[in-house]
C-alpha cells in the first residue's frame, strides 16, 4: 500500500477511531479443526503449569507433592517427587523456577530444576501460600488468601505486603512487567495494579470484567492465568477459559476440556503457541494463533 | 421504443449522481458549527486532574469551555463529555465548542460551561511498559463510579473557578460510542445530579453488560432523563453486539416507557460525522424550554 493511503488511513484512525479500542474475538484465537488434547492423567489435583526457555511446561500435582515435565517428545517426567504441595510455578530469567510450597509454608527457588532439580533455596518461611509470580529482578509475589494479601518477596529475600483487603488467588505479570493482576474466586472482575520501582503495587482497579459465572454455579471460581504477546489475558474459571482483551474487556469464553474443575493456563511448546490447562486430574494442550513468549527469555 | 444517445447517457449518470448526493456517512458539519462574525468566542483552556480517588492512579487531560456571556454572578448550566478532546477538538467531528458560541449567543441554549474530560490512563512506572488504558473500565461498567467521579471530584475542582449549576436539570452529559453508554449510566445513576443525555453511536452492547438496558428501562419506574440517541445502520456488528439494532432497542424501550427521548437513525458508520452535523439541532432539543426550566420545577413544588 501507498504510504500516503497508510498515513491518511492511520490519521482517520487517530481522528475517529483511536478511543475505539480494537476488538479481540475469539476467531482471532482459535484455529479451526484444533481441540483439547489429553497430555497427561491419573493425577488428584494439577495446578501451577510453567514454562521453560525451551517451552516445556512444568506442572504440580497438589495433593501428591509432585513436579513434573511435559518433555518434547509428550513423555510426563517427575521432576520433584517431595514437593511439599506445591500449588504454584513460575519461571524467570535465567530458567529459574520459583515454587510456592502449601504444605510446607514457603517459597523456594530451583535454580536448575532441568539439569540439577535437587537444589532447592528456600526464600520465604512460614507463610501462607496459593499462587506466585516472578519479576525481572528475582523478586516474586505470591498470593496468601489466608490472611487476605498479597505479599511480595525482594530479591533481598525482604517480605512486604504490598495489597489487603481482598480474598486473592491467581497471581500474573503483564509480559512488560508493569502490571500485576490478582483474581478472586468471588468477584466478577480482576484486579489490576501498577508495579512501582521497587516491587510495591499502586494503582488498585477492577480493570478486567465482567468474568462470567456459568449456570449452576454462585461463584466465578477464577483462579489462574496467562497473558499473550497481544496483551490478551486468560484466565482459569468455572465457565471456562475466558479471554479478555488488553482494555480489561472480556472477549469471550473457550470451553474446558472436561467438566472438571479448571485451575490455571500457560503459553507453551517450542513456539510458545499452545495454550496447556490443568483441568483437575488431567492437563491438556490446544494449539492457537496468538504466542505467548515468557517476558524474561531475550528477545 | 428507441431510446437516443443522450438518454442513455443520462440514464448511466443518474445513478452516479444519486450515488454522490447520498453516499452513506457523507454527513458536513453546517453552519452554526462554524464560528459566526459577530458571535462572541468562549474560552477554552486546558486542566489535568492526576489525584482522582475513584480510579486511584489515574492521570487525564480535561478541558474547561467558559462561554463569553458567563458572568460570573449567575450559576452557569454544566455539560460534560467523555473522549473530551474528540468534542473540542477545533479541527473535529463535532467542534462542540462553536455550537455552544452559536446557541448561547442565539439564546437556544443557557450559558453553559463545557467540560471536557478525556479518560483515565494508569501511566507505567518505568519506560518501555505499557500504561493500562481505563477508558472501558470508566465507561463501559453499569455503576455509579463514574458519576461519582464527575460530583465528588470534577464538578468540585471546576466549581473552584467556576459558579456551576446545582440543578440537574441544568446538567447534560454527551459521549460516544463507550462515552455515549456511560452518559446514559451517569443519568440513570444519579437523576438527582444530571438529566440531559445525549448519546452518540453508543455501546448498548455487550462490553461490560451495557446490552440490558432496554430490557431494564422496560421494568423500571420512569427517571426524570431528557435522552438525545444518534446511530447509523453502518455502524459496528462484532463480538461485543451489534451496535445499530442495540441503539434501536434503546429507543423502543424509551418510547415503550414515553420517555422524553428523540431517536436519530441514520446511515453513518462508527464515527463522531453524523453527531457532529446534528449536533447543532441536537442541543437545541435537548436544551429546550431550558428558560422555563427552573421556573415550572419551583412552580412544581
Amino acid at each position: 500500500m501507498p504510504r500516503s493511503i497508510v498515513l491518511s488511513c492511520l490519521l482517520t484512525l487517530v481522528a475517529t477511531g483511536s478511543a475505539f479500542s480494537q476488538d479481540m474475538p475469539l476467531s482471532d484465537v482459535l484455529i479451526p479443526g484444533e481441540g483439547w488434547e489429553l497430555v497427561s492423567e491419573g493425577h488428584k489435583f494439577t495446578e501451577g503449569p510453567a514454562a521453560d526457555a525451551d517451552g516445556l511446561v512444568y506442572f504440580v500435582d497438589v495433593p501428591n507433592s509432585k513436579i513434573f515435565r511435559i518433555e518434547a517428545d509428550g513423555q510426563v517426567t517427575t521432576v520433584d517427587e517431595n514437593a511439599e504441595r506445591t500449588s504454584g510455578l513460575s519461571f524467570s530469567s535465567g530458567g529459574k523456577l520459583y515454587a510456592c510450597r502449601n504444605g510446607g509454608k514457603k517459597v523456594v527457588v530451583y535454580p536448575d530444576p532441568k539439569n540439577d532439580p535437587a537444589q532447592v533455596k528456600v526464600l520465604a518461611e512460614d507463610v501462607t501460600v496459593n499462587d506466585l509470580v516472578a519479576d525481572r529482578a528475582g523478586g516474586v509475589y505470591f498470593t496468601d488468601p489466608k490472611n487476605s494479601r498479597v505479599v511480595y518477596v525482594d530479591p533481598g529475600q525482604r517480605l512486604h505486603v504490598v495489597a489487603e483487603n481482598l480474598n486473592p488467588n491467581g497471581i500474573t505479570l503483564w509480559s512488560d512487567y508493569g502490571t500485576l493482576v490478582v483474581t478472586e474466586g468471588t468477584e466478577q472482575w480482576l484486579w489490576a495494579f501498577r508495579v512501582e520501582p521497587g516491587g510495591l503495587l499502586s494503582g488498585r482497579g477492577p480493570y478486567y470484567s465482567v468474568v462470567q459465572i456459568p449456570s449452576g454455579e454462585e461463584k466465578t471460581r477464577a483462579d489462574g492465568m496467562a497473558v499473550d504477546d497481544d496483551g490478551r489475558l486468560y484466565l482459569a474459571s468455572a465457565a471456562g477459559l475466558q479471554v479478555f482483551d488488553n482494555t480489561g474487556r472480556y472477549s469471550g469464553t473457550i470451553l474446558k476440556p472436561q467438566d472438571a474443575f479448571l485451575s490455571n493456563v500457560i503459553f507453551g511448546g517450542p513456539k510458545f503457541d499452545t495454550l496447556y490447562v490443568t483441568c483437575q486430574d488431567k492437563v491438556y494442550k490446544r494449539k492457537v494463533q496468538p504466542t505467548g513468549r515468557p517476558a524474561w527469555l531475550p528477545k | 421504443m428507441k431510446i437516443s444517445r443522450a438518454l442513455w447517457a443520462q440514464l448511466l449518470v443518474l445513478p452516479v449522481l444519486v450515488s454522490l448526493a447520498h453516499a452513506a456517512d457523507d454527513y458536513q458539519l453546517g453552519p452554526d458549527s462554524q464560528p459566526k462574525e459577530g458571535v462572541p468566542k468562549g474560552e477554552l483552556t486546558k486542566h489535568e486532574w492526576k489525584t482522582s480517588e475513584v480510579y486511584p492512579g489515574t492521570v487525564r487531560d480535561y478541558w474547561v469551555y467558559v462561554p463569553a456571556q458567563y458572568d460570573g454572578e449567575k450559576p452557569a448550566c454544566v455539560m460534560v463529555f467523555q473522549d473530551g478532546w474528540s468534542y473540542c477538538n477545533p479541527k473535529g467531528q463535532v467542534q462542540a465548542t462553536n455550537v455552544f458560541d452559536n446557541l448561547i449567543a442565539s439564546g437556544e441554549m443557557p450559558v453553559t460551561i463545557g467540560i471536557f474530560i478525556n479518560p483515565g490512563v494508569i501511566p507505567p512506572a518505568k519506560s518501555g511498559q505499557n500504561p493500562r488504558k481505563n477508558r472501558s473500565l470508566e465507561y463501559d461498567t453499569l455503576s455509579d463510579d463514574y458519576a461519582r467521579f464527575l460530583i465528588d471530584e470534577i464538578l468540585p475542582e471546576v466549581g473552584k473557578s467556576y459558579k456551576l449549576t446545582d440543578d440537574p436539570n441544568c446538567r447534560a452529559i454527551c459521549g460516544a460510542s463507550s462515552g455515549g453508554i456511560c452518559a446514559w449510566t451517569v443519568a440513570w445513576e444519579r437523576p438527582d445530579a444530571f438529566r440531559k443525555v445525549s448519546s452518540h453511536i453508543g455501546s448498548y452492547t455487550n462490553i461490560r453488560g451495557g446490552h440490558v438496558y432496554p430490557a431494564i428501562i422496560r421494568k423500571t419506574e420512569n427517571k426524570p432523563i431528557r435522552v438525545h440517541l444518534q446511530d447509523g445502520e453502518n455502524d459496528l456488528d462484532n463480538l461485543h453486539g451489534n451496535w445499530p439494532l442495540s441503539n434501536q432497542q434503546m429507543a423502543a424501550a424509551l418510547k415503550f416507557k414515553d420517555y422524553d427521548y428523540k431517536f436519530v437513525f441514520g446511515d453513518g458508520a462508527h464515527n463522531r460525522k453524523h453527531a457532529g452535523a446534528i449536533f447543532p439541532d441536537e442541543m437545541r432539543w435537548l436544551w429546550r424550554g431550558w428558560k422555563n426550566e427552573g421556573k415550572s420545577e419551583k412552580a412544581a413544588e
